[in-house]
């Protein structure tokens, strides 16, 4: 029966091949009606019965919670962020967080407090007004939930409330990342008195004690632009303008985000104006919808990158161990490629810490391949007529983009100096996962997403850190860069971060065992009719910067 | 002979059809050096996911090779997958059966639970977790099929020598002082094998289709080997280019109809109740 219903699906999919091939030709005859036809739907959703704009986002997974203090997901920021605030924010998906509800704030001298006053008139959208106390309810509940964002707040010792609007962090170290911290979305700052109510705490206790779950995951509670009405789970979500918002709102009454899985979905219904902004779309299906005028197509970085890891311990990594090798290997590859595996607006980072980042130098140079100087290198470091070498790679994919098709780019370039690549294919739960993380790889490739937007969750590359150590580099191998990750940690001043962080990607550039190949792009595509669609790593979408024409 | 052999194919076409279908793929596979325009696993990324033309017969893929290349070497790995996972699954469970059926009594008994045991697991799923544990690559993906195979082949075996040891030449051979082990392999086993041959050539396909299922979930040979389920899988990425899934599809698709024409043939011909009807 099993293998009848193998043959049956691999039958399918011929017949469904055949038949996309039937449709290829015809498809762009039919484009300028399906045009018109999107034109004219698309005024018919602008103008609801309200007489207000709606805007209807695809997006490609649904989520496991909307609560601010349990989301640590890739789209529930997109959803918190409109119906919440944070003290700080990202206005921009490239520069630094920028004060949000937060008026002035000043570190000490030592950078161990932090002393903030919060903007007057905020309300939440119950009509409550927001004190210091709401802000520190929210942050030491999600602190005590011990969910999955709660490191976010484990460098805040405690938070004290001297006034309504003072809001005094005290820190157990000195945390050069803190602001951009508070801006995820797991620091929104909730409505106490709502949450308090439908069993919410802050206590040290609150794993346990906390009820509010439940309720947030259907309903907001916070100051934000938008309120959450209706949530299908895996459907779809509501959002409408929250009438009490106390800052400039824009003039899209009511967001419709529904899940969309698939990518050709997704393009289907935007083309058709069934929807405003599709968020999966891929390289395929973008070049479905390239002459339809009522749509742009934004193609952008995200700060997830693909990397190559090269073992420095000899035992694990063999020849890539050798720093000269690995110098070879940086020269062999053909970045420019990668990022045509990768799609449309993949980028090369310059050295550990991605294009979009503060502080980061751009990307690595167009024209840094040379296989000439790789076979030099090689030549120096003994392997003069190159060497076999396993390349493992597991199951996973960077955000649509298979890390086997990673590996088989590698292979290729690095079998023009020479190095011959068997690529391994390693399950993830079957063994890459822990050989991973406890070191055990020679020579990988694999993908890194950044848990909070700030350029120091890169630090973790460097010697002694995280993903240092995976590659067998300790501390004391690179005693100077093990300093700068000092040296990053403490510098609170954004120039003196940035200088430090310039001065560590200089010296990872043509050092240490990673190297990053390629940031995976997003794909968004929307109907012409909005104003501020882009890509943004924090909150996949800021729907409270879209405007209607 | 070659009379017979030719009268054999015009009378049985279902036969010829399987036979030429499979012999086309096998020969393919053998001349892939020969055949194949372009180097199956070279990349040029400045043709990625070019239409099927002139000078790609079946189009390019995601890193610009040659899919028309790919899939006539891709059947060295198809082919020798399906036919050696039913030779040796065949041969493993030919013999256990035989055992099995001729000794009878308990060892008949523990023989056969435990392969019912090993056929009471999902055989997708068995042969995922031994492909997991041992890593993937073309020989564990083999073996794990050959696991998962061999009991089907054993259980046939045995209830057909049930049948055949009673026969009055065994009992003869038994008379005449031959050891079991000569009983065994000169009486028992040749007079059973029709059914087994009949059941391996429908399952080559079927292999081949397994084999491919685990490539298409990662776990079969490793990238860039042009491998026909591996190239499937890669196809699904790109939906609206037929020809990246497609053309290894229909390689499939046909090598296993062709393998199942053989099979149903050669049941046809061997089976005496329907062998009247030619």
């Amino acid at each position: 029966m099993k293998r009848k219903m193998m043959a049956l699906a691999l039958g399918l999919t011929m017949v469904l091949g055949i038949a996309a091939c039937g449709g290829g030709s015809s498809a762009p005859a039919s484009s300028s009606a399906a045009e018109t036809k999107a034109a004219a739907e698309t005024e018919a959703a602008g103008e609801s019965a309200e007489g207000g704009n709606t805007v209807v986002v695809a997006m490609g997974s649904g989520f496991s919670t909307l609560d601010p203090g349990y989301v640590y997901e890739k789209y529930p920021p997109m959803i918190v962020n409109a119906c919440y605030e944070t003290l700080f924010k990202f206005y921009s998906n490239d520069g630094a967080a920028e004060p949000n509800l937060v008026d002035t704030y000043e570190f000490s001298e030592d950078g161990l407090t932090l002393t903030m006053t919060l903007k007057d008139g905020i309300v939440f959208a119950s009509g409550n007004p927001m004190t210091s106390a709401d802000v520190a309810f929210s942050i030491n509940r999600c602190k005590n939930l011990q969910g999955n964002p709660s490191f976010i707040a484990s460098t805040i010792e405690s938070i004290e409330t001297p006034d309504d609007k003072t809001v005094i962090f005290h820190m157990n170290q000195v945390d050069s990342a803190i602001l951009s911290k508070l801006t995820y979305s797991s620091m929104s700052v909730l409505d106490s008195e709502v949450v308090k109510a439908q069993g919410g705490t802050d206590a040290e206790d609150a794993a346990t004690a906390d009820t509010a779950q439940d309720y947030l995951n259907t309903t907001s509670a916070g100051s934000g632009m938008y309120v959450m009405t209706s949530y299908i789970p895996d459907q779809e979500i509501v959002l409408e303008k929250n009438a009490n918002y106390w800052g400039q709102a824009t003039n899209v009454d009511k967001f419709i985000v529904k899940i969309q899985p698939d990518s050709n979905t997704q393009m289907m219904t935007l083309s058709q104006g069934d929807i405003d902004v599709a968020m999966n779309m891929t390289d395929d299906t973008m070049a479905e919808l390239a002459g339809n005028e009522n749509i742009t197509l934004v193609n952008a970085p995200t700060k997830t990158v693909g990397f190559l890891m090269m073992n420095m311990d000899e035992a694990i990594g063999g020849p890539v161990s050798n720093p000269l090798v690995q110098q070879a290997i940086r020269k062999a590859m053909d970045y420019t490629g990668v990022q045509t595996i990768c799609g449309e607006g993949a980028v090369t980072p310059y050295s550990i810490i991605q294009v979009g980042f503060m502080g980061a130098k751009g990307e690595r140079a167009a024209d840094y391949q040379n296989l000439d100087e790789a076979k030099d290198l090689l030549k120096q470091a003994g392997y003069e007529n190159g060497f076999d070498v396993d390349l493992v790679v597991t199951d996973l994919d960077m955000e649509g983009i298979a890390l086997t098709d990673l590996a088989q780019k590698v292979k290729d370039d690095l079998a023009q100096i020479g190095i011959n690549c068997n690529i391994v294919s390693s399950a993830w739960a079957a063994g890459y996962g822990d050989d991973y993380r406890d070191g055990k790889l020679g020579f990988t490739v694999m993908y890194w997403g950044t848990d909070y937007n700030d350029p120091n969750v890169q630090l973790e590359f460097l010697p002694g850190g995280v993903v240092g150590l995976r590659a067998g580099w300790t501390a004391d191998m690179d005693p100077e860069l093990a300093g700068l990750f000092q040296a990053a940690m403490e510098a609170t001043d954004d120039a003196d971060r940035t200088a430090v962080l310039e001065e560590i990607q200089d010296k990872t550039y043509e050092n240490g065992p990673f190297l990053m190949i390629a940031q995976a792009p997003a794909h968004i595509g929307y109907n012409n009719r909005l104003d501020g669609v882009a890509v943004s790593d924090p909150y996949a979408l800021d729907l409270t910067l879209i405007n209607v024409k | 002979m070659g009379r017979a052999i030719r009268k054999m194919f015009k009378s049985n076409y279902l036969l010829t059809a399987g036979v030429i279908i499979c012999l086309f793929w096998i020969i393919m596979a053998i001349l892939a050096p020969a055949v194949a325009p372009y180097d199956p696993v070279a990349q040029d990324l400045g043709i990625r996911l070019q239409a099927p033309s002139g000078a790609h017969l079946f189009g390019t893929d995601n890193f610009g090779r040659d899919i028309f290349s790919r899939v006539i070497y891709g059947g060295r790995y198809s082919l020798l997958a399906g036919l050696l996972t039913v030779v040796i699954a065949g041969a493993i469970g030919t013999f256990y059966g035989a055992i099995a059926g001729y000794v009878g009594g308990q060892v008949d008994n523990v023989m056969m639970r435990f392969s019912e045991m090993i056929l009471s697991f999902p055989s997708l799923i068995l042969a995922m977790i031994i492909n997991a544990v041992m890593g993937s690559n073309l020989f564990n993906t083999m073996f794990a099929l050959i696991i998962v195979a061999w009991p089907t082949y054993a259980r046939l075996m045995r209830s057909v020598v049930l049948s055949v040891r009673e026969n009055e030449y065994v009992t003869a051979s038994e008379g005449l002082g031959a050891s079991r082990m000569r009983i065994l392999v000169r009486e028992i086993i040749p007079n059973s094998i029709s059914s087994v041959l009949i059941m391996a050539t429908t399952d080559i396909g079927n292999q081949i289709l397994m084999f491919s299922t685990l490539s298409f979930l990662g776990l079969g040979s490793a990238p860039p080997t042009p491998e026909w389920g591996m190239m499937v899988s890669d196809g699904v990425d790109y939906f609206n280019k037929f020809w990246v899934a497609g053309f290894p599809g229909l390689a499939i698709f046909t090598m296993a109809v062709g393998a199942n024409f053989i099979g149903d043939g050669l049941r046809d011909l061997l089976d005496p109740r329907l062998r009247k009807q030619f």
